[in-house]
Formats: structure tokens, sequence, C-alpha cells
């Protein structure tokens, strides 16, 4: 399956966790991570909320691929990827990745991966607003 | 003549004051582009584009040993590729400018 979405509203969890479940038996572990907006600034200040914004097109082609290569180098049985564009506040989730392993070695290590790239590779730019200012946030 | 569309996100984004805009090119480079046709229609953020795109010294943009200016931080994608600076523009191209990403 390996599905990706960008877009202002993710889905429900709970929901997503549903699907993964059901792609194939011989899942024996579902790992997922959730990224959240904290409320404490680069700045120092009170983050009031973040702001997304993505080049989509290349965004979801960027992540389709990091997706796929990645289920060749772990193995994996199946992935989901979620991240939100637009505005988010303390507390929202931001990015959703659920992976379904057969143990849960290979999951770990997809995430950990996944999400490195992801903040590396995938055209989505943050602006960060505090009670102190904005500013744009890069991850280099 | 050639008509061109420019994209700009983040903090381009913001100091362009568009999202994106059409230039039409008489037989240009990306870099002439970048370096004259830009800058010439945002005159009052001119040189903080040249100074957020380029590597500069002194004020002035840095070139590599093929006198080509060389790019600082920033993708330049044209139709979803990333071409040499010397690309010479056509028709329909759509350039996306990207600065340094800030997704998770």
């Amino acid at each position: 399956m390996l599905r990706v979405k960008i877009s202002e509203k993710l889905d429900d969890l709970n929901s997503l966790l549903n699907e993964i479940k059901g792609a194939s038996d011989e899942i024996g572990a579902i790992t997922i991570f959730v990224g959240a907006v904290r409320d404490l600034g680069k700045d120092g200040g009170k983050v009031l909320r973040l702001e997304y914004e993505a080049y989509e097109e290349m965004a979801t082609k960027t992540l389709e691929k990091i997706i796929s290569d990645l289920k060749s180098k772990y193995g994996i049985i199946d992935a989901i990827v979620e991240h939100k564009i637009g505005s988010a506040s303390v507390g929202e989730d931001t990015v959703y990745v659920l992976v379904a392993s057969k143990h849960r070695e290979e999951g770990f290590k997809y995430i950990i991966e996944l999400i490195e790239r992801l903040k590396r590779e995938v055209p989505i730019w943050k602006k960060e607003v505090t009670d102190k200012g904005s500013q744009w946030i890069e991850n280099i | 003549m050639a008509k061109v569309k420019v994209k700009y996100f983040g903090m381009l984004r913001e100091m362009m004051g568009v999202r994106e805009e059409e230039y039409e090119v008489e037989d240009a480079t990306l870099a002439d582009l970048l370096l004259k046709y830009i800058p010439e229609n945002h005159k009052d953020v001119a040189e903080k584009w040249v100074e957020t795109i380029f590597v500069t010294v002194r004020g002035e943009v840095a070139v590599n040993r093929n006198g080509m200016p060389i790019i600082k931080d920033h993708f330049i994608l044209v139709g979803g590729r990333n071409p040499d600076i010397n690309y010479r523009l056509r028709d329909g191209d759509e350039v996306a400018i990207l600065p340094p990403v800030g997704g998770g």
C-alpha cells in the first residue's frame, strides 16, 4: 500500500492504525510516530502556532520515494506517512508515521531514518510564531 | 521569447510578497533569471534576494571555476529537476526556488 498524504487535516490515527493492521497476516509489530507542536519556541518564547507550507507535488513525490527506498532497505510490510500543512496549535499533531513489520526492530529503524530524511529532503517549510516574534525554522 | 513561471516558498515567498509570478525572458539562462530578471522586478528586496540565494564576497556574487555563480543553501528546480545554473530557459518552464527545508 505505502501511502503518503500531505494535507491541512490529518486522518484519524485509530483509523490509520486499523487500516495498516489489515495489510497482512504476517504483521507482528505496528510502530507509530506522532509529531506534535510543543510550547517552547526556538527563540525561548511561548509558541502561539506553527505555519507549515509545502511544494506539494514535490513533497509527495519525495516522500513516496523515501518510504519505498526504506521498505526495501528494512524489509517492512507497509507504511503510512501523513504530514500536516497550514496552521497548527500547541499540542496538535503534525506528523503521523505508521509502520507494519514482522518484528519490532525493523519498524523502529525505519521510523528513525524516515524522520531524519523527511526533515532533510522533503520540501516542507515551517514558520514558528511565538509571543516574541516569528521565524522560519531550518533543519540544517 | 519564453514565458516561465517562478514559484517561491517559505521565507522567500514572504520576502518577495508573491507565491508565484511569470516572466517573459529573451534567450535567457537560469542564472539570468535569478540575477537579472527577478531582482529587476523586485528592486526593494533585490540586494537581500541576491545575498539570500547566492554566495557573496564583499557584496559580489561568488563564481566557481567555470565562472558560474554559486547558489547558497537553496535548491532550484525546473520542471522538478535540478539543472545547471547555465540551463537555457524554455517556454513553459516552471522554476521552483526552495529555501532550506523545515518539515517534521
